[in-house]
């Protein structure tokens, strides 16, 4: 394979995995000594049955919960950030629990900045790299399989004043355990799976895609591919299944990793901006965007599309190169529709609440969005507006 | 050694550079358009430089504390003066923190497009000017 001038691989979260994992912490805590332990959750999560067992698991052992912020909405801001910040350095938390899905572990990864680093997050850490030294130790237990925040060096934190998603890229944001608990992931619905799972299938396909693929990314993310191929049906079909249920939790951990270092595409640029400016949710906008976004780079990646073609089983016996990579994208639809069978997920953006008259102010947003500079083909007005009108 | 003598020297260089820029509509229109105050940081010699394309016109000033930047970028004088030839890896640079960037990410973005014909512009700048001895095409 051709490889590019300069890669780097750097995957310093200690990533530990069992079914029931999460009620019983105590050596890796030790080994982080974390001991003043402030829990970042939402209030779903807070009901679950799990979440109770996780919390006492953690008191039997040497350290302890001193507090618990619960108060994150779904597309947490800055100001849920300081409020959180303000209770952990309260309660001189020396550590930071996340437990949730990625708006929750967002929000942690921004409350352990703001209490780790003297300054203002917003001005003074905002951008790439900004960030002077380590961060309090970072624990995450995911509840979704899809986001790969756990193992992930971005945070995006709304500024709620200004109505802009601010990006935090940075090697300190990397959370330093990610405990991988199948069981954990049970309730959720069918339709949060899918979209989920679709959101982690989008970072596996646009993190091989992307200009910053290496062979140790291109290993995670086709790993991550076939997990997911094998499972997001089994698990929408039957959430009880835990084998399922692992498979898409490390796939998305897996997917999480590899983007983590070659980033994603204009896949996720156009999926921010529908986020943004028309409240798709995340993984559904993915959902619905991650073939237009594939046709997008058609032409700038024939051979690795043709490498997905494969890995979705199709033989392609005396089809050109082009023709197997347009079977590619072929597979990743037919599985939309399979999905919008099985856990009723759209297929159109005009079925999210997008207008028509939206489509050309997302597609100018998508140009500004930080993922275009990865993209494997220049991110330009017209094509986008284009795919978005196709995926209408 | 480093690529410029001393401060003095890359004000001079990169400063003339971003006033003949901002006399060049190609570029300062779409800078003007972004509404942007971008400070510059660089080391090896030390300097920084502030676009302020927040009024009618594009305007440049050195070591200027006054000016309250939307965005500002970290770099050695080298790395950009290897930019401004098209010579950097951009995502490798920020992945190895050759560049930083302090600010919206969005904001950096529309920089991007407006200052792709700079990058033919650079080359000939410092043959036209006298300052043939940095160019690296030679
Ligand atoms: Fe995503």
């Amino acid at each position: 394979m051709q490889l590019t001038d300069f890669f780097q691989f750097h995957a310093p979260t200690k990533i530990v995995y069992g079914p029931g994992l999460a009620r019983d912490l105590e050596a890796e805590l030790n080994d982080l000594k974390a001991r003043r332990i402030f829990v970042i959750t939402d209030n779903h999560v807070q009901q679950m049955d799990f979440y109770q067992e996780t919390i006492d698991g953690i008191n039997r052992t040497g350290a302890q919960v001193v507090g618990v912020f619960s108060d994150v909405p779904a597309n947490s801001g800055l100001k849920t950030v300081k409020q959180g910040a303000t209770l952990g350095s309260e309660l001189e938390a020396d550590s930071i629990l996340a437990i949730g899905g990625g708006s929750v572990i967002d929000t942690a990864k921004g409350v352990n900045a703001e209490m780790s680093l003297a300054g203002d997050l917003m001005t003074d850490f905002c951008g790439t790299h900004t960030m002077p030294h380590p961060l309090n130790p970072l624990i995450v237990i995911p509840t979704t399989a899809g986001t790969g925040s756990e193992v992930t060096l971005v945070a995006v934190i709304m500024n709620e004043e200004e109505k802009t998603k601010m990006a935090f890229v940075d090697r300190y944001l990397v959370p330093n355990l990610a405990v991988l608990d199948p069981e954990v992931t049970l309730s959720m619905p069918p339709y949060l799976t899918a979209s989920t799972g679709m959101d982690a299938m989008a970072h596996a396909v646009e993190a091989y895609l992307g200009v910053d693929a290496s062979p140790y990314s291109d290993a995670l993310a086709l790993q991550a591919m076939v997990m997911i191929r094998d499972n997001i049906v089994k698990a929408c079909q039957d959430g009880q299944n835990i084998e399922a249920r692992g498979n898409m939790l490390v796939a998305s951990n897996l997917a999480g990793v590899a983007f983590s270092h070659s980033m994603v595409g204009v896949g996720h640029g156009m999926a921010h901006s529908c986020g943004g400016l028309c409240g798709v949710p995340h993984g559904v906008a993915n959902h619905i965007l991650l073939p237009y976004a594939m046709r997008y780079n058609l032409n700038a990646c024939e051979d690795r599309l043709g490498v997905l073609a494969r890995l979705f089983f199709i033989k392609g016996t005396g089809l050109t190169g082009r023709e197997l990579a347009e079977k590619a994208i072929d597979a990743v639809f037919e599985l939309q529709r399979e999905l919008a069978r099985g856990a009723g997920m759209p297929v159109r953006l005009s079925q999210v609440g997008v207008k028509e008259k939206d489509l050309p102010e997302i597609a100018t947003a998508t140009l500004s969005d930080g993922t275009c500079i990865y993209n494997p083909r220049e991110v330009v007005y017209e094509e986008v507006l284009q795919s978005l009108k196709e995926a209408f | 050694m480093a690529v410029f003598e001393n401060a003095e020297v890359l004000e001079k260089i990169l400063g003339g550079f971003f006033r003949l820029l901002s006399g060049t509509p190609e570029v300062a229109d779409k800078l003007i358009k972004a509404k942007l105050i971008i400070k510059f940081h660089y080391t090896e010699p030390d300097l920084t430089l502030t676009v302020d394309c927040s009024g009618d016109k594009v305007e440049i000033s050195a070591n200027d504390d006054t000016k309250k930047p939307t965005v500002e970028m970290f770099m050695k004088a080298e790395i950009a003066h290897k930019f401004w030839y098209g010579k950097v890896n951009l995502t490798a640079a920020l992945a190895r923190r050759q560049m930083t960037a302090k600010g919206p990410i969005p904001k950096i973005m529309a920089l991007l497009p407006a200052i792709k014909p700079a990058y033919a512009i650079y080359p000939k700048y410092l043959d036209d000017n006298g300052f043939e001895k940095y160019n690296i095409h030679k």
